[in-house]
């Protein structure tokens, strides 16, 4: 049986690990230190007198060489530090440079490659300390550039050589939300060779594309192109597809994350069911369908809409008279099950992929919109499911009034979106939907239909997406500009027609007559989001959706290593996208999965046995559930979970008995930087 | 998007709907037809329904209870318009009365039988139509001293609850009357408090009880056991009632056997699943309410 990546970290634990590089035989007390003072072209050297600062640097105690270069950063730079390192057996290296959230793993790789321990390196920020924030003072902003480098090189002298710390790594990853960025993430990490786990709140795979009549902007049928992969995932090898479940537990970290799923009882035994639907046939109640966007009903016993996946259908019981007509018509299959309970099941994988997409905002309580109360009044999604040849009306536009064709549909763009009194945000794909909508009417009804697109900005800013504007424009499609305030829709009681004005930017009165109107209503964070966030432990904008670790440089990153974000979920985007960003999660996920180990840094809280009381304190101020008071025979005694620990130390201050400290952020260190701070006096 | 219902209650009626696009479905509730009984609100299978007693004031009639339907609840099944004693309630679809309950064979139909002999008919139209205590009967116009054989007669019966009364007040023959809610009532006079008549309000069935030195009696031969009276009853006991068997088409459901259990006694369902030889489903009621082999 395979060790599971628990039992192997047992194993890792007890060996301990060893400091590698020369740093490991360094016993001197007086350490030789290197300082690279950097310009930064000229970011720094533009206000802080590089030249003063790096004279001043030789001063210092134990530094025995320092020097200015332009780019340390750069590879030149990088092969000068290590040539420098050699050269002058350094046994410290300090760079003054920009901020250690970006460039630190640089330079200690970089020290590396001169055989120094990575953590005998130490970064002075004399970028956004000094020259970004006192460029008005540029004598001050020295000083202050002094002080920095002054507190790394009295700290540097007291750093101590450290060892990586590897944990073990299951390769499995697990997929939450089977949208079509899930879907491109698990696609792409089985074919890699990873065991996925797909888990979907709903009962089929899909997400809204699964909804959807056409895509713009080539206008191809949204199933036959996403139905295909649906399938995929559904027979592919690797993949586990966890559907009508929830996500309710997420313990452990990258590597070992330990997940608890409950799966949602269907009634009907997902092994045996063929999906045959002969039950289907047999049930005498229909109830309205969600995927139909209530303008359809489906029966007791059915799937969401025909091409689900899996196709395992299930009994909505709170519709369910339970006739028990169904288990007749299912017969030796036996597929059905009235006393199914819910299940709940661990796993455990290496990484997580959120990829929960969003949610649609109910415009009903934006009054002047009459959604919900004028029978002819939809919204996008309802247009989507009204125009769709497999759709509850066949792919026939009619309205709910009298069930006639409309001779005029108005669509009306940014309902509750761009509204700092609603959502603030812009929903991004809904003008590409209303340009698809209002071609896709156009060229279905010719002549015999006019469309107006009530807009305030057309947002067409991708591959062909200008074009597709363009397309609707020679259609015939009548596009009229409007400012968001003083919209309104009005209904003729008798007719159930519509009309709608608005202002021009000038304050010019705009209106159309229509027999229907379409509401691009605001795509919004997904419902339960906010849920999973507080699971998973990953943070969230305020507006609600999942916040990446940099918005530029790593959009699917979350700030917990091993967490990963894919399409909507991350913020609102079109399919292209979402898919794309899919592929890159899963690209990300599997340079996690495919290492052995995983390597973090060893900057976490360390406990002095002889010292801990058992108190538990720190237990209890830990944000992160990594440090646990452990009964060991006859002692309890608090221990770190290593993968867990982010080094924050607010355990180490909280300790009653000073037994845990933080390697190279001890209080010694701690302290030698705050005396050299106050050393200003004496040296200038 | 949230799904567009409607409710709406009148002293009249109670309509609910769900108005999807393709779709319409109704049910409406007739106020002057429901009589506040017991059989909706335990047959539901959603628990849709809550039946109210009134409140009453000094000097007046017992109010006749009230039906309310829970629009979150009901699924439309149909089975309350199905069982209603009365035709009460009708459940539509696109305005059709056609049930798919039934269709599908997932719910029987009570069986009302009723026969009708005009050739035994009295010769007066009023006594004819006089007859139903709940006007169900229809003479057809014109009706003259010597050809009433070729006017016609007819009975309302999606209304008719198969009291008989008509069968005992018109001449032998002419009516023949089935009832399809078989059960026993009984009044404990000596348990009913002095000038108590609340049971005697609301019966729909003139007849069924009737007073009695100044008590409530029972003619158990009218009554069709729909327990109004037991709803509005003050006195624990005073009033019992229990229905044993509905006479109904075959069929084979679950939701019957569920409602079955609801409506009628232990003994009822015993009886039925044993002629139907259903062993499952016995054990399953057996487990359910605690049944005793007889
Ligand atoms: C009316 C309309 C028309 C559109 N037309 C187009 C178009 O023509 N072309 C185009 O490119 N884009 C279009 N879009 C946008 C498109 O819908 C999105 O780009 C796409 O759906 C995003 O995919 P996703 O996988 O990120 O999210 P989703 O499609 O939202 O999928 C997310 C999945 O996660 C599941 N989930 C949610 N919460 C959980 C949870 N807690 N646990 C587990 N699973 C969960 C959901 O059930 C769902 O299956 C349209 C959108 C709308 C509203
Ligand atoms: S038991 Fe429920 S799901 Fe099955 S056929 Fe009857 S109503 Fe439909
Ligand atoms: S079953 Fe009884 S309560 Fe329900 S509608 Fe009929 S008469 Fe009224």
């Amino acid at each position: 049986m395979a060790e599971t990546a628990s039992q192997k970290q047992e194993k890792t634990r007890q060996k301990k690990p060893k400091a590698t590089g020369r740093g490991r035989r360094l016993k001197t007390p007086r350490p030789r230190i290197g300082v690279f003072v950097c310009q930064c072209g000229g970011q720094i050297a533009s206000v802080v007198d590089v030249n003063e600062l790096t004279n001043y640097v030789k001063t210092l105690p134990n530094v025995v060489y320092a020097e200015q270069m332009n780019f340390p950063c750069s590879r030149q730079g990088q092969e000068e530090i290590v040539t420098a390192i050699k050269k002058n057996r350094l046994e410290r290296v300090v760079v003054a440079g920009c901020s250690p959230r970006l460039y630190e793993p640089t330079f200690q790789r970089c020290v590396s490659q001169a055989e120094l321990n990575p953590w005998l390196f130490e970064m002075a920020n004399i970028r956004e300390f000094a020259s970004y924030c006192h460029q008005a003072n540029p004598k001050q902003a020295t000083e202050k550039a002094k002080d920095t480098v002054r507190m790394a090189v009295a700290k540097a002298k007291l750093l101590e050589p450290l060892a990586p710390i590897e944990l073990p790594m299951t390769k499995k990853v697990m997929v939450i939300g089977g949208g079509i960025a899930g879907i491109n993430a698990a696609l792409d990490l089985a074919d890699m060779g990873f065991k996925v786990y797909v888990v979907e709140k709903t009962e089929s795979i899909g997400g809204y594309m699964a909804l959807l009549d056409k895509t713009f902007p080539t206008l191809d049928c949204s199933i036959c192109i996403e139905g295909p992969k649906m399938v995929d995932v559904g027979r592919h090898p690797n993949i586990e597809i966890i559907s009508y479940a929830d996500v309710l537990k997420a313990e452990g970290h990258v590597g070992s994350f330990k997940m608890k799923v409950r799966k949602n009882p269907r009634y009907v035994i997902a092994a045996n069911c063929t999906g045959c639907g002969e039950c289907k046939d047999a049930c005498p109640i229909e109830y309205p369908n969600y995927a139909d966007m209530y303008l359809g009903v489906r029966k007791a016993i059915s799937p969401p809409f025909g091409q689900a996946v899996p196709l395992t259908h299930t009994i909505n019981r709170d519709y369910c008279i339970e006739c028990f007509k169904c288990i007749d018509a299912c017969g030796a299959r036996e597929a059905i099950n009235f006393d199914q309970k819910p299940e709940e099941v661990d796993l455990e994988v290496g990484a997580i992929i959120v990829a929960i997409g969003y949610s649609m905002y109910n415009p009903s309580d934006l009054e002047w919109t009459g959604y919900g109360k004028y029978d002819n009044v939809f919204t996008a999604l309802e247009f989507e499911r009204l125009i769709l040849a497999a759709g509850p009306t066949g792919g026939k536009v009619v309205r709910a009034s009298d069930g006639q064709k409309p001779h005029s549909v108005a669509f009306i763009q940014c309902v509750g979106s761009r509204d700092i009194n609603r959502y603030e945000h812009c929903s991004s794909f809904c003008c590409m939907y209303t340009l698809k909508h209002a071609v896709m009417l156009k060229e279905k009804y010719r002549d015999d239909i006019e469309v107006y697109v009530f807009y305030n900005d057309m947002r067409s800013n991708f591959k062909g997406y200008e074009e597709f504007y363009n397309r609707a424009q020679k259609s015939g499609v009548k596009f009229l500009r409007v400012k968001l305030e003083n919209r309104k829709i009005l209904e003729n009681p008798q007719t159930k027609s519509l009309t709608v004005s608005g202002e021009t930017e000038d304050g010019k009165p705009v209106t159309a007559h229509s027999d229907m109107v379409v509401l691009a209503n605001a795509a919004v964070p997904q419902q339960t989001a906010a849920e999973l966030a507080k699971i998973l432990k990953i943070p969230t904008a305020p507006e609600g959706f999942f916040m990446e670790c940099q918005p530029k440089i790593r959009p699917t990153d979350t700030d917990v290593p091993g967490i990963f974000l894919a399409g909507a979920c991350q913020g609102l985007k079109d399919i292209p996208y979402s898919v794309a960003q899919g592929s890159a999660a899963a690209a990300q996920a599997a340079a996690v999965l495919s290492k052995d180990v995983w390597t973090v840094e060893p900057l976490v809280a360390q406990v002095n046995e002889d010292m801990c009381s058992g108190c538990r304190v720190c237990e209890s101020v830990c944000g992160y559930n990594a440090i646990a008071v452990e009964n060991l025979g006859d002692k309890a005694l608090a221990r770190v979970k290593e993968g867990l620990c982010r080094g924050c130390g607010i355990c180490g201050s909280a300790c009653p008995m000073d037994a845990i400290s933080m390697p190279n952020y001890s209080d010694r260190h701690i302290i030698a930087q705050v005396k050299a701070v106050m050393e200003r006096g004496d040296k200038t | 998007m949230p799904l567009k219902t409607v409710k709406k209650d009148t002293a009249e009626k109670l309509t609910l709907e769900w108005v999807l696009h393709v779709k319409n479905y109704r049910l409406s509730l007739d106020r002057n037809r429901c009589v506040g009984c017991q059989i909706c609100s335990l047959a539901c299978p959603k628990e849709a329904i809550k039946v109210e007693k009134q409140p009453k004031s000094k000097g007046e009639k017992t109010r006749r209870p009230k039906v309310d339907v829970d629009l979150a609840k009901c699924n439309f099944c149909g089975i309350c318009d199905i069982l209603c004693p009365y035709g009460a309630v009708k459940v539509t679809l696109d305005n059709e009365h056609s049930l798919p309950v039934i269709e599908k064979e997932c719910f029987p139909k009570p069986i009302r039988e009723i026969q009708v002999n005009p050739a035994k008919f009295p010769a007066s139209r009023e006594e004819i139509e006089d007859a139903c205590p709940l006007h169900l009967i229809k003479v057809s116009a014109p009706m003259s001293e010597k050809a009433e054989s070729t006017a016609t007669v007819e009975v309302e019966k999606e209304y008719c609850p198969c009291c008989r009364v008509c069968e005992v007040k018109l001449p032998s023959g002419a009516m023949q009357v089935r009832k399809f809610i078989y059960g026993k009532i009984a009044v404990h006079q000596e348990k009913c408090p002095d000038g108590c008549t609340d049971c005697l309000d609301v019966c729909p069935i003139a007849g069924a009880l009737f007073l009695q030195d100044k008590k409530v009696a029972v003619n158990d031969t009218f009554c069709v056991y729909c327990g109004a009276c037991k709803l509005v009853c003050p006195v624990e006991g005073a009033l019992e009632l229990e229905r044993t068997r509905i006479i109904h088409e075959p069929i084979r459901s679950g939701a019957w056997n569920k409602t079955l259990e609801r409506l009628t006694s232990p003994v009822g369902i015993a009886k039925e699943l044993k002629n139907k030889g259903s062993l499952k489903a016995r054990e399953s009621v057996k487990k359910r309410v605690g049944l005793k082999e007889d």
